[in-house]
């Protein structure tokens, strides 16, 4: 039976009170007791443009009661160029709600093509400060290269999933930081996987799911169907056994599920459901536990398109999905289509259309927002903690955007929001909202993952 | 052994011409010489830095891995990774990234 529609759980096994730790006792406190973002992080990217200017963490202020409301007030410039900053992640979250001391204070920045990973402290929220680098070389010691997902775990260290070798082969791996911010090692036996690419855990049930992109080597240069046929890319889940770090399970998901991306548990920390979006494939996956084993079975099926002057229809390419706090949504980009959709998932394995909107991508008319002329598709989704906000980006990664959308490295990405009504299960485009990074004084610059300093849709986890 | 090769390096607005020593990459050399090419991985694998062979001779000090056959054989090569054996002619700059793969849908 579906334990997704109980977002209040009782904690009869987790006492709370005695909590000292960074984040929310319980996904419902955190819809409850935070304020509305006034602060959105963005990676902000030069990487692989003639721009000579390094990748930086944008400081975007989202408080529509500010007189900088939707300006980048901040920049925190990389040390270096070429990183391609692409997710980053918090060094505590509501799972660490046992480690007294430790704040939500730093953000681990990973440069997904150098293997550089800074270390920002945002202790001056408006402010943030690069404290700590770690260098491509301190990485490579451990055989493994492109950092993607930055979660903490537990006990107060951090977990990065890693999806190449030193020379950016297969395996990947799993890299593990200390609270001081230095390598501790692996987290992972090497080997255990081939292909890396995001995952997610769930304490309660002992699980982490982790899914597959490619060999660095293979997605770096651009996205080439002779790859695919070779079967460079990935379309596996792999479960974990979390507590010891092995692979438990692989699910191959096949034909219909190639080179799934982003993975989402449920925000309840009971729930033994979530969802991960096949690319390629453009289909969304419902995964779940079930008589001691994990299932995996295709719940939505985008189906391409034709378009005017392309020779074979276009796939939507789901590129990120996201669900609400209180797990009754799930939001996912059509980044080649051009559509944001909103699903309830009130009952997990059915996922039922609620709203979709349209901007930028190959179908999104109207394309523009105000003025200004889009590139790119609805991509990086965040959502605010009460479910009524959700922003998005249009960038995906360089080499891959100026394949399919050549105009985003000369307009720049934007930054968009939609106004989410939770109970009606409708979105609308705030055409008030513009973020612009096609507007700096280097030049124009693409816009990725976003989040929030107090805890986000996408980076806690609950124990 | 340290002979220089005159490398002439083109893009579609600018000409520049630096001397690269045998032992040093054409990224490092431009780099030192005040030219800003895009780069990444540093380590042949992302292809962010990719040139193409106009005319001369390069060495791969590492296996480019970034290329294909079909890149190699076009004269495409990775200048973090790229040593000059002659003179050369290079064209550079993020363009010649962006025709190393084709959008397969159109
Ligand atoms: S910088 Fe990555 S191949 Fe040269």
């Amino acid at each position: 039976m579906s334990d997704a529609d109980r977002p209040t759980e009782t904690h009869a096994d987790h006492e709370h009170h005695a909590a000292e730790g960074p984040g929310y006792a319980t996904p419902q406190a955190a819809i409850e007791e935070s304020d509305p973002e006034e602060v959105a992080y963005v990676m902000g990217l030069y990487v692989g443009t003639d721009v000579d200017a390094p990748d930086f963490l944008a400081v975007v202020d989202v408080d529509p009661d500010s007189e900088t409301y939707t300006e980048i007030v901040d920049r925190v410039e990389m040390p270096n160029r070429g990183d391609e900053l692409h997710h980053f992640g918090w060094n505590a979250c509501s799972s660490s709600c046992h480690v007294e001391g430790l704040e939500r204070r730093h953000l681990v920045v990973p440069g997904q093509r150098s293997s550089r990973i800074h270390i920002v402290d945002t202790k001056e929220r408006r402010n943030p400060e690069i404290v700590r680098v770690i260098e491509p070389e301190e990485v490579f010691e451990y055989d493994l290269s492109a950092p993607h997902t930055v979660h903490c775990i537990p006990d107060g260290q951090i977990v990065i999933s890693m999806l190449g070798n030193a020379d950016g082969e297969l395996p990947g791996g799993f890299l593990e930081l200390n609270e001081e911010f230095g390598i501790d090692g692996r987290w992972d036996p090497p080997g255990e996987i081939e292909m890396n690419y995001d995952y997610w855990y769930q304490p309660r049930h002992n699980v982490m799911v982790s899914s597959e992109w490619a060999a660095p080597e293979t997605y770096y240069p651009g996205f080439d169907l002779e790859d695919v046929e070779a079967g460079k890319y990935g379309r596996k889940l792999h479960f974990w056994n979390w507590e010891e770090g092995y692979v438990e399970q692989t699910i191959d998901l096949g034909e219909e599920g190639q080179i799934p991306l982003e993975v989402r548990f449920l925000h309840s920390p009971e729930a033994a459901h979530g969802y991960v979006g096949a690319a390629l494939s453009s289909n969304v996956f419902h995964f779940f536990e079930e008589g001691g084993e994990w299932h995996a079975e295709k719940v939505i099926d985008i189906e391409s398109r034709e378009h005017e002057g392309w020779d074979f229809p276009v796939p939507g390419l789901v590129t990120d999905l996201l669900i609400s706090m209180d797990d009754r949504y799930l939001f996912f980009s059509n980044w080649l289509h051009g559509d944001v959709r909103m699903y309830d998932i009130s009952d997990p394995a059915n996922p039922r259309l609620a709203d979709r909107i349209r901007a930028g991508g190959y179908f999104g008319d109207p394309a523009p927002v105000g003025d200004r002329e889009l590139a790119g598709g609805p991509q990086m989704l965040q959502l605010s903690l009460d479910g009524e906000r959700l922003y998005w980006t249009t960038s995906l990664f360089s080499s891959w955007d100026n394949q399919f959308f050549p105009e985003e490295g000369e307009r720049g990405s934007v930054m968009l929001k939609a106004d989410v009504d939770p109970r009606k299960g409708t979105m609308s485009l705030d055409e008030e909202f513009l973020v612009d990074f096609g507007d700096l004084p280097e030049g124009p610059a693409r816009a990725h993952e976003i989040r929030w300093p107090d805890g986000d849709c996408t980076s806690d986890v609950w124990q | 052994m340290a002979v220089s090769h005159e490398v002439v390096l083109e893009r579609s607005d600018r000409v520049e011409t630096i001397d690269v020593p045998g032992t040093e990459t054409v990224l490092d050399a431009a780099e030192r010489a005040g030219i800003a090419l895009p780069f990444g991985c540093l380590t042949g694998a992302c292809a962010t830095c990719v040139g193409r062979l106009l005319a001369g001779e390069v060495h791969h000090s590492r296996p480019p891995r970034a290329l294909k056959d079909r890149h190699l054989e076009a004269g495409y090569v990775l200048l973090c990774i790229a040593r000059p054996r002659a003179p050369c002619r290079i064209r550079v700059g993020a363009d010649v990234q962006s025709g190393l793969v084709e959008n397969p849908w159109k």
